[in-house]
């Protein structure tokens, strides 16, 4: 008797199961940034024609970037800034904030930036570390890196690292969401990621909606190998998870989307040997699996960049140019689809020391504003966090200065 | 899919009972290994019953630093227990006398976890954890261990691996990967511990017998 009725709870399993992976949405195309979509990708500014100089001085005075602080909190230290454009146009941007990186004070912070007036209000606290652990009931011992997301259903989410045991390594993955555009929010969730206790996914640049509505996001593993990942998030749990690198040295993937079923990946860089570039993976079959590439001409320090569509089909990146260090924060440009990337402008370079140590301009983070406006937030020496609006006219004649001189 | 405060609420409670259990297993191999009174399952369930209370309900919040029940505590550090490993850990904790896992299936979980894990966290760009999303080959694989079980007369096993697959398929605990319902790393160094265990034992006692052999 106990055998039939074990024979038959295992079919009942099989058929669940079977349903079960049935109903998962299959693997689905990138979206098209509306840039790329576009056969006029020409830009408000003069575009150099071959052979001719660009005449930038010619033209209406371009606005020069606008760069101010966040204002200040108490907070000795500040990391991991990102921002996301409100339905009002404004800007809201996260960052953690403590005593220290990895302190248990350590809370994260959130601010508006009026896009009319052009300032910042009053930071806040968006979760501690108590809040996130009885939300979450279990233990957290800090919280890391937060990424505001625009699910597909119109709502604010964050996502956000905390560590319950351990160093970075032992991160993983929560979100929660605001029906309010950040003002409150729900009860956080964890996400699972991984099979060894869930330990080693952390996330950094923003990811993309898939056709068909689920979120991908580029993450990165950190404990015994170093490598990126992409998930796939439906309904706020991970649905699926491919590998866009392996081996021991290649962290916090931006992604470019080149076509439905193309993409580009560019690393942080963190091998020990070798030469310290930008590396690169490519996919052409919409994320499901990568190939690596060649490394860009492009300097990194083992330090986070971030990368930026812009709506005239070239892409942005901002980075630390350098082999070691931090104490310079540069521009680079490239057309949608190629790696001829130009640094064309100079944010930050400070290379004084304090107490042997350089001053750090890091982990940048870019967001296309509601008029097309780049934004720029960043850490400025541990200290503060930076904010940078630069005019796309700006941008252009930087992109023209470069290519003319 | 279980709401998320449900989930969390019965995610703790499975924490706090297999942590109970362990408790209660390491005091009675520590200090009631002779007493006879520890066969009876209902002592044994009370005795789990209340261990797993102190644990569960922030009792100790009122009157220490901690912020909460200490369930949550060996929650951050573990996660959830894969459905296999838990069910196997409250079956043998309820029936003592019963042989548990038969060497085989420890075998078969120990090679799994050997080749797994490795893979998992990124030894080459195969990662045999993303066939949990959405494999049916991974599925059909699970059925089959649990059908192979069954026909070797181990009902229990098959049992224990088709609420895995149930729990999976209703979406009983956070994750959505078939792996973190049949295996994680407790129940993997569990298989290879036991397994190095009873080998040493083994060639103990020939080791022993070889000598009386010989003397006598």
């Amino acid at each position: 008797m106990m055998r039939i009725a074990s024979l038959c709870i295992l079919a009942l399993a099989a058929v669940a199961g079977y349903i079960q992976i049935d109903s998962r949405p299959p693997w689905t195309s990138f979206p098209m940034p509306a840039a790329l979509e576009s056969e006029l990708l020409v830009p408000e500014a003069a575009t150099p024609v071959a052979g001719k100089k660009p005449q930038v001085s010619a033209q209406v005075s371009i606005p020069e970037p606008r760069a101010q602080f966040i204002p200040e909190t108490a907070a000795p230290s500040v990391h991991a800034g990102s921002a996301i454009l409100l339905n009002d146009g404004n800007l809201r941007a996260f960052w953690f904030a403590g005593s220290r990186e990895g302190a248990t004070d350590v809370v994260i912070q959130t601010a508006v930036f009026d896009a009319k007036a052009g300032n910042w209000g009053k930071s806040e606290v968006v979760i501690d570390r108590v809040a996130a652990e009885k939300g979450l009931s279990r233990y957290i011992k800090k919280l890391g890196n937060p990424l505001p997301v625009r699910s597909s259903q119109g709502k604010l989410q964050l996502y956000f690292v905390t560590v319950s045991v351990g160093g970075w390594a032992g991160s993983s993955i929560s979100w929660m969401e605001s029906s309010d555009e950040g003002v409150t929010w729900s009860r956080p969730q964890r996400l699972i990621t991984s099979p060894a206790l869930n330990l080693s996914t952390l996330i950094k640049a923003p990811g993309f909606d898939f056709t068909d509505g689920t979120l991908g996001l580029p993450v990165y593993h950190e404990w015994m190998g170093k490598f990126g990942e992409l998930i796939r998030i439906d309904g706020g749990r991970v649905i699926d998870k491919r590998r866009m690198s392996s081996g021991r040295a290649l962290l916090q993937p931006i992604v470019f989307i080149d076509a439905p079923e193309k993409a580009v990946a560019y690393f942080r860089q963190a091998r020990s040997e070798g030469p310290a570039r930008i590396a690169s993976a490519q996919t052409e079959n919409a994320g499901q699996s990568w190939a690596s590439g060649i490394d860009l001409d492009l300097a990194n320090p083992n330090a986070a960049i971030a990368g930026l569509q812009l709506s005239n089909g070239d892409r942005l990146i901002a980075l630390n140019d350098l082999e070691s260090a931090r104490y310079r924060l540069v521009l680079a440009i490239a057309p949608a689809g190629t790696s001829n990337w130009n640094v064309i402008a100079e944010l930050e370079s400070d290379q004084t020391r304090i107490n042997g140590l350089y001053r750090e301009f890091s982990y940048p983070s870019l967001l296309l504003g509601a008029n097309g406006e780049v934004h720029l937030i960043y850490t400025y020496d541990r200290k503060k966090m930076k904010h940078i609006q630069f005019d796309r006219r700006w941008i252009e004649s930087k992109k023209n200065q470069k290519g003319s001189s | 899919m279980l709401s998320n405060s449900v989930m969390q609420i019965v995610a703790l409670m499975e924490i706090a009972i297999s942590s109970a259990i362990l408790l209660a297993l390491l005091m009675q191999e520590l200090f009631f290994k002779a007493e006879g009174a520890v066969r009876m399952v209902a002592l044994r369930a009370l005795v789990c019953f209340v261990l797993a209370n102190l644990l569960f309900w922030p009792v100790f919040t009122l009157i220490s630093p901690l912020e909460l029940p200490l369930a949550a505590y060996v929650r951050g550090f573990t996660g959830e227990l894969s459905i296999t490993a838990m069910l196997l850990l409250w079956t043998a904790y309820i029936s003592p006398k019963e042989i548990h896992v038969p060497a085989g299936v420890k075998v078969w979980i120990a090679l799994v976890a050997i080749v797994f894990y490795p893979l998992a966290l990124g030894v080459s760009m195969l990662d045999p954890y993303a066939w949990g999303f959405g494999s049916f080959t991974l599925l059909a694989a699970v059925i089959a261990t649990a059908l192979f079980a069954w026909l070797a007369g181990f009902n229990r096993i098959a049992i224990i691996l088709a609420l895995s697959i149930l729990a999976w398929a209703v979406g009983w605990h956070e994750s959505a990967n078939l792996w973190d319902y049949i295996l994680d790393p407790f129940l993997g160094l569990w298989a290879i511990g036991s397994l190095i265990w009873s080998a040493w034992r083994g060639r103990a006692a020939q080791a022993q017998t070889g000598y009386l052999f010989r003397k006598g």
